[in-house]
């Protein structure tokens, strides 16, 4: 038996997440002067209100486009992960002041070695098409999540399990289910997962994951191809009708495990074909809430009329300096850069001082969070300048690229400003995902330069974590330093009863990327939630930490009380 | 059925007689020349696309799958997709589809025939609601503009077709939002899914085929309009029909205007391939389920055999468009006999 870190972080949520990290980097309107909680803090609430129905917006560029609502084959994952909560719940939801809440399991348990976790799950709870939710409905779907169809779609969850070898003869990227055991059911309403490697951040990547959403194994079996389109689960919320890249109607589940929720009696999800447009359809109240704003002008102007809700961001933007070609593999250039930027103004101009500046991988609404950095080089234009002469970097022309995402594009022609009044040349570029993709790949990785992107997430192991981008084994990657590696490895060996070691390990791993200059971070952005007045629930009128890009607004707390 | 009409018209009482002179009808034999010639066009116009598309720096199977996806899991994908063969054995394989009636399938796994029978009705039901509406508004405006060259009228289409030329769109669609969405709410600002019953269909549509067809009605009145003026101040045909007594009216509207109608139908015949532009940006606006959206989110994603299908469309209906152009000329025209030595 062959075995395999199956290192990669879930496409479902992770992918997903990168356009928005990406992008980010990515009843009648009211005339009263509305309210905005720039860092996070919550709104004015009114008494909760049984009933009612409400419209979501979704953008058709991100959270608005589904094609299926089958957790296994759902590469939209993080984008409608509004959508499938709705309908499966979530084994662990996470929750407000970044508490991991139980939902349809009901704790967890790590081995010292932090190897073997144990999940328990929730009693009494059944499917909404009747079939009961238990230990064996768990363990079906995850070894569906593992399986051919999710690798094949590049969802597999993370998890550092024992793969089998392919069998002969089968093509690249044949499915490598998990070892005979790797997953055990111990219980009615007990599951255990081995992994080969000590992996503390397996929660959190777990609800970060596919695999957090399950589905009736009957229903799946029943509807086979079909059931993407008529999906069952037991969450708060059961599919009326679904079109996909257009609506989804839910209605309350009767049944739900927890008494007295939902407390809206169904919502309509509808697909909105740009921010401005979901801006005037709130103000027409022909919506009540919209997801993930990012363009910054609308966001002031909402401040005017309806609730903005900025969540807590997880994940800063950072400038990825390539260490394996020139200019950046000189050290000295790399602090040139350091000094020569400064973020301030555009954090000012460009979004309002809306998001607190950063020198690390970190973010305020995720765990380890370290705002500052021992020995993070800041700006200082006479040393800029000085090291500028002493590397030859204005003798260059830097290639700086992002993606085609106007908050991204506006922060890449900032920088570029900034850097030409150092005499420094600096060409841009932006391109689709795909492009970017591209651009990162090109030349075996050597073709860029510097880019625009975001690095972190909740668990700096999950999501597109620092990993991701500083990660020797990462393509999108531009660090190729085996220290570093070990560091954020041994950081996530630790179970979460010893998060402090964990953090201690990426406080470790921050300054070292400081100390070598490895790229600048600047501030955590996080799209705005944007609802008419009255609406409340977690994520809406109070702040949820971003689980990928966005948080996941858990709609059973969710009510409407326009009065 | 202005085919039906010429064949009517040229047709005799014997059912082998009118087969034999269906075939031979000059109209049919313009339809079978042109389709012919349509051939190449369509291959061009694919061909282009394909070159454009390839020449993009794209790595479609890891954006689909995000970027956390693993090699292996991007190879098998690349592979099903058919991404990891040779350009021309792509487009040859794609071409080889199409002539089997099979487009392909998108990215996101479905096929591209059953996209386009999903979304190209609504588009074309958009399209066909701007421009009949657009088409309407023009003639009745240019006629009144044209029977007082200056006057109060003219001025004043003058007036608001200059806004429609210079106003973009995208500009458009969002003042008709504000005012008709958001002020007075007789209209939703997401269109959606467009609705079972006429009604619905109209509340969904009048904005977006609004944004459509403004810009395409302020065309049509200034072609049209000068036209008529030009036709009525100088044909001698104009001259003696006036001499003989026939109204003023009558006269703009039974003669001149049937003449005029000859530019109009060559511009809106061209027009139909140049709407792609409007349909994508109008229907991502107004979030209507059509092949313009389609077209965006291909764009996007490089979804190659989405925006083949797309633009194959739309290279079809320009075609058919200027096709159509061409017989209704000689339901206009009667001397028209296409193919005859005086055509």
């Amino acid at each position: 038996m062959r075995s395999r870190l199956l290192s990669v972080r879930t496409a479902c949520l992770g992918g997903a997440a990168a356009v928005v990290l990406a992008a980010a980097a990515c009843s009648s309107s009211s005339s009263s002067s509305g309210t905005s909680s720039p860092t996070g803090s919550a709104l004015p609430s009114a008494p909760v209100k049984t009933g009612g129905s409400i419209t979501v917006l979704e953008s058709s560029g991100y959270s608005g486009s589904w094609t299926t609502l089958d957790p296994a084959e759902n590469k939209e994952g993080a984008a409608t992960q509004d959508f499938m909560s709705a309908i499966y719940g979530q084994l662990f939801e996470l929750g407000p002041g970044g508490q991991v809440v139980p939902d349809l399991a009901t704790g967890y348990t790590f081995s010292p070695d932090a190897k073997t976790v144990t999940v328990t799950l929730r009693q009494g709870v059944t499917f909404t098409d009747g079939t009961p939710f238990n230990a064996q409905a768990v363990y079906w779907n995850w070894e569906r999540d593992l399986g051919e169809t999710a690798i094949k779609n590049g969802l597999n969850p993370p998890w550092l399990i024992a793969m089998q070898p392919a069998p002969k003869g089968s093509p690249p990227g044949t499915a490598e289910p998990p070892a005979p055991g790797a997953i055990q059911v111990t219980g009615p309403y007990t599951i255990v997962v081995h992994q080969i490697v000590p992996n503390g951040a397996f929660i959190n990547q777990l609800f970060d994951s596919i695999a957090n959403w399950i589905a009736s194994p009957t229903a799946v079996q029943k509807e086979g191809t079909q059931f993407g389109q008529k999906p069952v689960g037991a969450g708060p919320f059961e599919v009326v009708n679904n079109i996909p890249n257009s609506e989804l109607v839910v209605k309350r589940n009767p049944n739900y495990w927890d008494k007295g929720k939902p407390y809206l009696d169904g919502i309509t999800f509808k697909s909105v074909g740009s921010d401005e447009a979901a801006y005037e359809a709130l103000l027409a109240n022909q919506g009540q809430v919209y997801e993930n704003m990012s363009t910054t002008t609308l966001i002031n102007q909402a401040q005017q009329h309806l609730q903005v809700e900025n969540n807590l961001g997880t994940s800063p933007y950072d400038l990825q300096l390539n260490t394996a070609v020139p200019p950046f593999n000189n050290p000295k250039a790399r602090q040139a850069i350091y000094a020569a930027t400064d973020f301030a103004p555009i954090l000012k101009s460009i979004f309002g001082n809306r998001y607190p500046i950063t020198e690390g991988f970190t973010g305020p609404g995720g765990i380890c969070y370290e705002q500052y950095v021992p020995g993070y080089q800041g700006y200082d234009p006479a040393l800029a300048k000085k090291l500028i002469a002493e590397t030859g970097l204005d003798k260059v022309t830097i290639q700086l690229g992002t993606i085609n995402i106007q908050t991204a594009q506006n922060t890449m022609e900032a920088l570029r400003t900034e850097w030409e009044q150092m005499g420094l040349h600096v060409s841009v570029s932006s391109w689709p995902l795909s492009g970017l993709i591209a651009a990162f790949e090109k030349n075996g990785g050597k073709s860029w330069e510097a880019m625009v992107q975001t690095a972190g997430a909740y668990d700096p192991a999950g999501g597109v974590g620092v990993g991701f981008r500083f990660n020797s084994k990462s393509p999108f990657s531009g660090v190729h330093d085996p220290k570093l590696d070990a560091l954020l490895q041994e950081a996530q060996s630790f179970p979460p009863s010893q998060l402090s070691k964990r953090c201690q390990y990426y406080d470790q791993a921050a300054e070292y990327i400081a100390k070598n200059y490895y790229g600048p971070f600047y501030f955590t952005f996080s799209p705005a939630n944007i609802s008419v007045h009255g609406v409340y629930g977690p994520g809406i009128s109070t702040p949820l930490p971003s689980v990928a890009v966005v948080p996941t607004i858990p709609w059973e707390d969710v009510y409407y009380n326009p009065a | 059925m202005a085919l039906v009409q010429q064949i009517q018209l040229q047709g005799g009482s014997g059912a082998r007689g009118s087969a034999r002179r269906i075939a031979g009808s000059p109209a049919l034999r313009l339809v079978g020349r042109r389709l012919l010639a349509a051939i190449p066009v369509l291959i061009g116009v694919t061909f282009l696309t394909f070159v454009v598309m390839s020449a993009l720096p794209n790595n479609t199977a890891q954006a689909i799958l995000g970027l956390n996806a693993s090699p292996s899991a991007v190879a098998a994908l690349n592979h099903t997709l058919g991404l990891d063969q040779p350009f021309w054995q792509r487009y040859w394989h794609w071409l080889v589809n199409v002539l089997h009636g099979n487009l392909g399938t998108t990215v996101n796994g479905s096929s591209v025939n059953s996209e386009l029978a999903t979304h190209l009705p609504v588009t074309l039901e958009l399209l066909a609601y701007s421009l009949v509406v657009s088409l309407l508004l023009a003639i009745i405006v240019a006629v009144l503009a044209a029977r007082r060259p200056n006057g109060v009228v003219d001025r004043l289409s003058l007036t608001v077709s200059m806004i429609g030329l210079s106003a973009a769109p995208y500009a458009f669609a969002f003042l008709l939002i504000v005012v008709f969405a958001v002020k007075l709410n007789w209209f939703p600002v997401i269109s959606g899914s467009l609705g079972s019953t006429p009604l619905s269909f109209l509340k969904a549509t009048t904005l977006p085929a609004c944004a459509i067809g403004f810009p395409l009605f302020a065309v049509y009145t200034r072609l049209l309009r000068a036209d008529l003026v030009e036709q009525m101040q100088r044909e001698d045909y104009i001259v003696t029909a006036k001499a003989k007594g026939v109204p003023p009216w009558q006269v703009l509207i039974r003669h001149a205007l049937r003449n005029s109608m000859f530019t109009l139908i060559t511009v809106v015949g061209l027009n139909l391939g140049t709407l792609i532009g409007a349909v994508a940006i109008i229907e991502t606006i107004f979030t209507v389920p059509g092949i313009g959206q389609d077209l965006l989110n291909g764009i996007q994603n490089h979804d190659v055999p989405l925006i083949e299908g797309i633009v194959l469309v739309f290279a079809l209906m320009t075609v058919l468009g200027n096709l159509l152009a061409d017989l209704m000329y000689a339901v206009l025209d009667p001397r028209i006999r296409y193919g005859s030595s005086n055509s």
